[in-house]
């Protein structure tokens, strides 16, 4: 018996395969995001194996369908396509792999003008509540690698610092950059499945490429995924071997990778976005995080751990948050001015009364940050055991308070900006910001 | 830009094979011996975070479908989390004995991933014999750790343990369908995939 189960393992072993798994797309016609002068005759799909009854639309920015029932040719997928006019086409295909599983993809292309990116592909939806709560949740873990490693090397520097609170320093680092690993990847996926509109299983074997290499958000995604695994490494490396000096790489890569976001949001894509925009969102992002995380860390690593270190922490970080606040602030106000063309837009659309109950939030928070730089900074040196108890109550309120900022951030983030006053130059400069269309060309 | 996917294979493969060789270097000699000198107690779990992080351009690069990408990132976790946490125990950084249990539980994950992540039968194909075979012998083979959490001056485990790298290094040497190192198995196999 044991022979015969030996020989079927050599016999299965030395077959040979004619298919492995699921199709790979490995070349497509027209080119993703593809500017086509003029119309496409046909859309062509090349896989790596053979693949069965294929579906194929190139749908228009009303959904109608313009292309020819999809044939198969070998390990090519064919199908015809009606004359186009101008305008953005989404194509969606689906294919039936030699293992009996559909595969699915989804690209665009335009003609005559500039593709929109696949993730404004027709049919999806756009970011849902879930994709809300999950970049609320990715600030906050960015808020808190940036910030504690930040309050760690600004704040604490030249101080002995006891063995617990280095350990809550390093748990807050860690824990904020496997946050950012985590739930990027999460966010990822929760944007791709909304452009590919499949359910869950079918996804599991829908075709990401067009998405991760084709378009900011995926390029961002890949950059900073793989920043923020360096990051992680290097806070391991920094703890394991008792160099804090490692923190100073594992800063200087979350804060200067940070800009992925900046360089794939609003700021860089939106019509009236530029260099300045660009470079005001990073500054905005990276000054919010380093006093959000500063802020937890404070109170998380040290205030709650060591109150006499406390003191001294507290003041050097209301120095910092001084700096910080102004930055958000400028920032702010820059970028407000630029996404909102109208003073009325701030009561009149959904994007300006988001922004209008974050500045708020924002206001609450800096009144919170006023009351403890002016009133309780100069008590503290003679502060009794009481007093430092309220003050450890009131930084977990004004922790809390810039927490919830962060929420309205990643809806604001989420959210689309008014629309700019449209010409035609802005709509090909917009979509010339989208991204190049040099996958698998 | 991209790598070919069989070379990625190869590279993760030599460094498994490098990493029993190691572990079985260190059964052979005996714990004693072979911690004369420091550095050599780094060797295993220092590869193993370093492979754990080389993985992360994979997860990355590699997304022709959602399956794929989250099965490398589940790898690159187990193995820098593994690693970290063996790294954590030689060095004196970490006490908690259960701490070991990060390596059982590391390849326990990665064999479950192999298995979620293919999806076709056994006899489907060269590679998904071979992927429901590596799953398979990670998730059995995830007790052996877990006996040297009990037994750590065990020879068998060990041995077993270090044969376990080596068995993984084999396998993903072979887990192309196309693998020129082989030979060219069969006009069948089609181009070079996946």
């Amino acid at each position: 018996m044991k022979r015969l189960v030996a020989l079927a393992v050599v016999v299965v072993l030395a077959l040979p395969a004619a298919a492995s798994a699921h199709a790979t797309l490995k070349s497509v016609y027209p080119a993703f995001t593809a500017d086509l002068r003029q119309s496409p005759k046909v859309v062509r799909l090349q896989f790596d194996q053979a693949v069965q009854l294929p579906s194929v639309e190139v749908l228009d920015t009303h959904g109608l369908d313009h292309a020819l029932p999809a044939r198969t040719v070998g390990t090519r997928v064919v199908a015809g396509v009606r004359t186009l006019p101008t305008g953005d086409y989404t194509i969606r295909w689906h294919v039936l792999s030699a293992d009996g599983h559909v595969v699915s993809g989804v690209w665009t292309f335009g003609v005559r003008m500039k593709a929109l990116p696949p993730t404004e592909a027709f049919g999806a939806t756009g970011p849902t509540r879930t994709e809300h709560v999950v970049r609320w949740l990715y600030f906050v873990a960015l808020a808190l690698v940036i910030g504690s490693l930040g309050f760690r090397l600004v704040c604490l520097r030249g101080l002995a610092l006891p063995r617990r609170v280095e350990k809550r320093l390093y748990a807050l680092a860690t824990t904020g950059v496997v946050g950012v690993l985590e739930l990027g990847i999460l966010a990822f996926c929760l944007r791709c499945e909304d452009v590919l509109q499949l359910p869950f299983g079918r996804f599991l074997y829908g075709d990401l490429s067009p998405i991760s290499q084709g378009t900011r958000f995926g390029r961002a995604f890949i950059v900073m995924t793989l920043a923020f695994a360096l990051v992680a490494a290097l806070v391991y490396l920094a703890w394991l071997t008792d160099r804090p000096a490692l923190l100073v790489p594992a800063l200087l890569l979350a804060v200067g990778f940070a800009a992925g976001l900046s360089l794939s949001g609003h700021d860089a894509v939106d019509p009236g976005s530029s260099r300045w925009s660009e470079l005001a969102d990073w500054v905005h992002l990276v000054a919010a995080s380093l006093w959000i995380g500063g802020l937890v860390s404070l109170v998380v690593a040290v205030w709650l751990v060591e109150p006499s270190l406390g003191r001294t922490a507290f003041v050097r970080f209301s120095r910092l948050a001084t700096m910080l606040i102004a930055l958000v602030l400028a920032a702010g106000v820059y970028l407000s001015l630029v996404r909102l063309p109208h003073l009325r837009d701030l009561w009149t659309t959904g994007y300006g009364e988001t922004l209008l109950v974050k500045v708020s939030l924002v206001a609450l928070a800096l009144a919170w940050g006023a009351v403890h730089h002016f009133l309780v900074r100069p008590r503290l040196p003679a502060a009794g055991a009481g007093f430092l108890t309220r003050v450890g109550r009131s930084l977990i309120g004004e922790s809390a308070v810039a927490i919830g900022v962060l929420l309205l951030a990643a809806i604001l983030t989420d959210s689309k900006p008014p629309p700019q006053p449209t010409s035609s130059s802005n709509r090909v400069a917009y979509a010339g910001a989208l991204g190049s269309s040099s996958w698998r060309k | 830009m991209q790598p070919r996917s069989e070379m990625v294979h190869w590279f993760f493969a030599t460094g498994f094979l490098l990493l029993g060789l190691i572990l079985l270097s260190q059964a052979i000699v005996g714990e004693a011996v072979w911690a004369r000198r420091r550095w050599r107690v780094y060797l295993w779990p220092s590869i193993a975070f370093a492979l754990g992080l080389l993985m992360w351009p994979v997860m990355t690069f590699f997304t022709n479908s959602a399956i794929h990408m989250l099965a490398h990132g589940a790898w690159a976790q187990a193995l820098m989390v593994a690693g970290a946490a063996e790294l954590g125990l030689v060095h004196g950084k970490l006490h908690n004995r259960l701490w070991r249990l990060a390596t059982p539980v590391g390849i326990f994950v990665s064999g479950v991933a192999f298995l979620v992540h293919e999806q076709n039968a056994w006899l489907f194909a060269r590679s998904a014999f071979l992927h429901h075979l590596i799953g398979w012998t990670l998730v059995c083979g995830s007790l052996v750790p877990l006996g040297l959490v009990l037994r750590p001056r065990s020879t068998l485990f060990q041995s077993a343990f270090a044969l376990l790298f080596v068995a993984l290094a084999v396998m993903l040497y072979c887990d192309r369908d196309l693998a020129p190192v082989f030979g060219h198995l069969s006009p069948l196999a089609g181009p070079p995939h996946r």
